[in-house]
């Protein structure tokens, strides 16, 4: 459950300052899903930061399950990233020099999991997004889309309550992108998730049941009630 | 995870492993080739000095330099013009003791009963002039041709001597009285008997000589000949060869023996000091000089700062061009690796930004880069230590020959007593000069710095790293760049 409250994030730089974020107000409850949308530039990966702790608000209140993430300790910080949130980026992030199963690996490392459970979660996770085959390649081995759902699969082994996904299918030809959407639709329904994700993709926004769109740092929420 | 993450880094970005490995070989291999031609130095000066006065020698007492003593005791040759022409040989020998200055043998007890003195041998060094040849007397002839004798210039006859005058050799060597009973400290020691034997501690007076070889091969003089010195002869029982190609003496012989050629009756010229503990030599030198007045105390320190020659030049530029080369050579080498491991983090900001996102506390971060950095300088050490080593081998290999001049500089040397005696060594009355082939041992003290700069390397670039890593924040993981 996500409580968002008069978050604002501005970028100074020398003269100039950027309203990134311009008095957010938000909620978003556990196990739903949000779409955002809007132009270029509006404010959509800095939301998306301030619900994953990556950054934090210049003011207003990021709160997770009563916590305020933007009062958190860098150390607390990381450990909610690290329990609870999973990433799923638009360039997909891997590590080029890690094989699939280490890179989903990666995930259950601050979580002080033996290694042996590890490789055999990362395998399992693998195999949920249907790579079963290729735990031992490399990314440059591996498709776009097939590099994607390493990096869900990454995102998901460690069984977070929160799945934020900045673009996802943004670099994926369309062919992949239909494959991508229902393995997240799929995940999202199977591990009970609250979703985020950011497209830029109009017909997947018109789909979504709760749309938000942000312009120039301000955001505005459309319900579809029955869709 | 750490070592798999690091071993496929490594092993997946060799190249750029291999640059900052490289860099860091290089100064290390400089560090080590500079090392042990340094060391080469030091062990080709000991050589120099060991050639002096022997092994375990850490200082030498003389006779303190007093003025001139004038000609009283310069030496004389007395030969006489015979008045027939007979063709017989005169020789004369001259014996005079090295520098024409003596101790009292009192003194060796004297410096034995000083505090950190291990033992204390005294030695005589003589030099021996032999003259040998035929005088005539000249003839008065009237005449032309040959030597002209001119009267008043254009007037009167003409006379010339013929014949007249000397054909002989003067022949120099040196002989050193050695303490038999005492064969463990000495000029000899620096010796190896290569033929015969040496001498038995009872032959305190026997009439023994041993010779240096390269003396010897120029005498016809093996074991078993006989050699004269002043009408005395000596049984040769062995030769020696000088470990550093250049001897203390030609002919080595009984102290007693020498004392009695020379009529220096209970005396020395030089006393040979070991101390007991090698660290202590200043304090012993104090002692010496304090209590033990009217001498000299040289020790290898004072010695070294009088050798000169390539030798030295080459020492120098060792200690200073070579010792600042290489740690320019190491900090550039350094701080290249600092910057190339700082630029391959900026690299990779996507990377360690998306493994904050994913929860990695940044000292896990910073931890993985600087063991990257570490093992990129222990590679670099590897390298380097082979390059070193390759290194110092072609400088042992080729081995150039180095000149020495000991006492060139010095104040002392040729003049009478004092340090000049000691420098000059027994035989020598001038600078000694012999050449040293230059080696470079590479000791484990080398090594053993070579991966102490290795690791300090590893260090200092994962510094730089780490500190860029540890900057990154997690939404760095959606930076655009790449
Ligand atoms: N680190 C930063 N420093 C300065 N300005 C920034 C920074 N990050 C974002 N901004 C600015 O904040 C604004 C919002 O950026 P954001 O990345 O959230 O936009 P976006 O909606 O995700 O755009 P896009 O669709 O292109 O990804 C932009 O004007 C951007 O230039
Ligand atoms: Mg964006």
């Amino acid at each position: 459950m996500y409580e968002l409250r008069g978050v604002t994030k501005r970028y100074t730089r020398g003269k100039d300052v950027v309203h990134a974020l311009d008095g957010v107000d938000l909620t978003i409850g556990d196990g739903d899903r949000l779409v955002i949308q809007g132009p270029t530039g509006g404010g959509k990966s800095t939301l998306l930061q301030m619900l994953g702790g990556l950054d934090r608000p210049t003011s207003g209140e990021v709160v997770l399950d009563g916590t305020d993430l933007a009062e958190l300790p860098e150390a607390r910080l990381t450990r909610v990233r690290s329990e609870n949130i999973g990433f799923v980026f638009q360039s997909f992030n891997l590590i080029p020099t890690l094989t699939a199963q280490e890179n989903v690996e990666t995930a259950l490392v601050p979580l002080g999991i033996k290694a042996a459970d590890r490789r055999e979660r990362a395998a399992e996770a693998l195999k949920s997004v249907g790579l079963g085959e290729r735990l031992g390649h490399l990314p440059s081995e591996l498709s776009g889309g097939q590099q994607q759902r390493v990096a869900i699969a990454r995102a998901l082994v460690k069984q977070p309550k929160v799945l934020l996904a900045d673009e996802p299918t943004g670099n994926l030809d369309e062919s992949m992108r239909d494959e991508i959407m229902d393995v997240l639709e799929r995940m999202w329904k199977e591990h009970g998730l609250t979703f985020v994700m950011v497209t830029h993709d109009s017909a997947l926004a018109k789909k979504a049941p709760r749309l938000a769109t942000i312009r120039k740092g301000r955001i505005t929420v459309t319900e579809k009630t029955g869709a | 995870m750490f070592f798999t993450y690091l071993r496929r880094e490594l092993r997946r970005r060799r190249k750029a492993a291999l640059v900052v490995a490289s860099g860091l070989a290089l100064g290390i291999a400089l560090v080590i080739v500079v090392n042990s031609v340094s060391n080469g130095m030091g062990r080709a000066q000991e050589k120099v000095l060991q050639s002096l006065y022997g092994l375990g020698t850490d200082m030498t007492v003389t006779k303190a330099a007093t003025p001139a003593s004038g000609d009283a005791q310069r030496p004389r040759f007395r030969f006489e013009a015979k008045d027939d022409d007979s063709e017989d040989k005169q020789s004369s020998d001259r014996v005079m003791a090295q520098g024409f200055t003596t101790l009292p043998a009192s003194t060796v007890t004297e410096v034995a009963g000083q505090k950190g003195v291990s033992s204390a041998v005294g030695g005589l060094s003589l030099n021996v002039v032999k003259v040998s040849g035929q005088f005539t007397r000249g003839q008065f002839q009237q005449g032309d041709g040959g030597v002209e004798m001119r009267g008043k210039p254009g007037a009167g006859p003409r006379y010339r001597i013929e014949g007249g005058g000397a054909d002989f050799d003067v022949n120099m060597y040196t002989v050193y009285g050695t303490d038999v009973t005492q064969p463990a400290l000495g000029p000899l020691t620096s010796s190896e008997i290569t033929s015969g034997r040496t001498f038995k501690t009872t032959e305190t007076n026997a009439k023994v000589a041993v010779a240096d070889a390269a003396y010897a091969k120029e005498k016809k003089l093996r074991t078993g000949s006989t050699v004269t010195i002043k009408g005395a002869t000596y049984e040769v029982i062995g030769i020696a060869t000088a470990s550093s190609g250049d001897a203390a003496a030609n002919l080595y012989i009984p102290l007693k023996q020498a004392q009695k050629l020379s009529g220096e009756k209970d005396k020395v010229t030089t006393v040979y000091v070991k101390a007991t503990d090698s660290q202590q030599i200043g304090a012993v030198k104090s002692a010496i000089r304090k209590n033990v007045p009217g001498t000299t105390v040289t020790t290898s320190a004072d010695l070294a700062k009088t050798v000169s020659g390539s030798l030295s030049t080459a020492a120098d530029l060792a200690a200073g061009v070579g010792k600042w080369l290489s740690i320019a050579v190491l900090v550039a080498a350094f701080l290249v690796a600092g910057l190339l491991t700082s630029s391959a983090v900026s690299r990779r900001v996507r990377e360690f930004g998306t493994l904050k996102a994913l929860g990695w506390k940044s000292g896990r971060v910073t931890r993985q880069v600087v063991g990257e950095a570490v093992v990129n300088g222990l590679v670099g050490g590897v390298l380097g230590i082979a390059l070193g080593l390759a290194g110092a081998y072609v400088v042992t290999a080729v081995s150039p020959t180095l000149q020495a001049q000991l006492g060139g500089s010095g104040g002392g040397p040729g003049g009478p007593g004092g340090g000049g005696a000691f420098l000059a060594g027994p035989g020598r009355q001038a600078a000694k000069s012999l050449e040293v082939a230059l080696t470079a041992p590479v000791s484990a003290t080398t090594i053993a710095l070579a991966v102490g700069l290795a690791v300090a390397g590893g260090l200092i670039a994962g510094a730089f790293g780490g500190w860029r890593a540890s900057r990154l924040r997690p939404a760095d993981a959606l930076r655009r760049v790449e």
